[in-house]
């Protein structure tokens, strides 16, 4: 599965959902997903799981799906031990496991390789955890997940792609990216009408 | 004056905080602020989140905002050090207008009613000047008639979209 397919999934069955987001996972969900309800915690990796979770308490009606990488998680891993005590109900927290850091930009191996993140949110008290590894599954968990009482985890087994090289020019990082986030949150709070 | 004197009330702080309309605090381990934890930890108005680090309370309390809750951040000095990034892409980029409690850990008895400046302890005296670099407001409470900045302070982060530091130079009053 790939980054995108996992996207247009998760775009198929969101609906409302305030849907937070972070690296490779924000151009996905982007591409395929664009709406007001979506906040990128950019330029700001291990971002979006604290950013979820405080929307869930503001937004207890709503469903918040929170889109993180791997090694953003492990940047913050604690989130997942204030997730579990809060235990916002309609939550549902994926993990694009890819196995690199800063994918799409210079990949390079994240620490970790024998951690099993779906056993890390068990441990901290997740109402479930699963490991997906193909489009078609996560389509038919998906329906189900939205429906029953979370928090949920669900950790995207993801094709890395191909690195960086020195063969491969780096691109500049554009002022997009260091205006998007409070972008977002402007238009995220004006669809939510939380705007003052 | 005595050592005393620099403990300015829980209470008061978190009546100031209440007539600001603050309902949501995320915070950390925190020894300098322990009385005003009790009080709003207790407060049934008050949606409190325990966090495991300064990051995620930043994080936390700007998904909270979007969402429409009115959110403090309380943490102490060295925990500020800990999350400049989070700070400098929420509280200046992002635009969100963050209050951020901030206790003086570890400053010496001998420096109450000084310069902070003049403390021999790295996180005291290097915390202003960190937050001047970064361009943020910086409000320094040394006394109970110092507590009025507190609303000044919530006032300018939200007049201006950027975070604000007010920062207590001695632990808190339980009272």
């Amino acid at each position: 599965m790939d980054t995108y397919q996992a996207a247009a999934i998760i775009h198929r069955h969101r609906g409302d959902a305030l849907v937070t987001n972070t690296m490779s996972a924000m151009f996905a969900i982007t591409a395929v997903s664009p709406s007001p309800l979506n906040l990128a915690s950019v330029p700001l990796m291990g971002g979006a799981s604290g950013l979820g979770l405080g929307l869930a308490m503001a937004q207890p009606d709503r469903h918040v799906l929170v889109l993180d990488g791997d090694a953003s998680l492990l940047m913050e891993l604690g989130t997942l031990a204030q997730i579990s005590d809060v235990a916002p109900p309609r939550f549902v927290h994926f993990v694009f496991n890819n196995a690199v850091q800063f994918n799409g930009l210079a990949n390079v191996d994240r620490p970790g390789r024998n951690l099993d993140f779906r056993a890390l949110a068990q441990a901290a008290g997740y109402a479930s955890a699963q490991r997906i590894d193909t489009p078609e599954a996560l389509d038919a968990l998906l329906p189900r997940l939205l429906d029953a009482p979370g928090p949920h985890f669900v950790e995207l087994v993801i094709e890395a792609p191909h690195k960086f090289t020195k063969a491969s020019p780096q691109p500049e990082i554009p002022d997009l990216q260091f205006a998007r986030m409070g972008a977002e949150a402007q238009a995220m709070m004006e669809a939510l009408e939380t705007t003052r | 004056m005595a050592i005393t004197d620099h403990s300015v009330s829980a209470s008061a702080v978190a009546e100031i905080l209440a007539e600001k309309k603050i309902n949501a605090v995320t915070t950390v381990p925190d020894l300098v602020q322990l009385a005003l934890h009790d009080r709003l930890q207790g407060d049934p108005a008050i949606t409190y989140l325990q966090c495991s680090a300064e990051n995620q309370a930043l994080t936390c309390a700007m998904g909270m905002y979007v969402g429409g809750l009115e959110p403090v951040v309380m943490m102490q000095n060295q925990g500020l050090f800990n999350c400049l990034n989070t700070l400098r892409s929420v509280g200046i980029d992002a635009r969100i207008p963050l209050v951020i409690l901030v206790g003086a850990f570890g400053r010496e008895h001998d420096n109450l009613g000084q310069p902070l400046s003049d403390s021999s302890r790295v996180m005291v005296n290097r915390t202003r000047p960190v937050i001047d670099a970064l361009g943020l407001p910086f409000h320094h409470i040394e006394t109970a008639a110092d507590l009025p900045r507190i609303g000044r302070a919530i006032d300018a982060a939200r007049a201006g979209k950027c975070a604000v530091v007010v920062h207590f130079g001695h632990y808190l009053a339980w009272n």
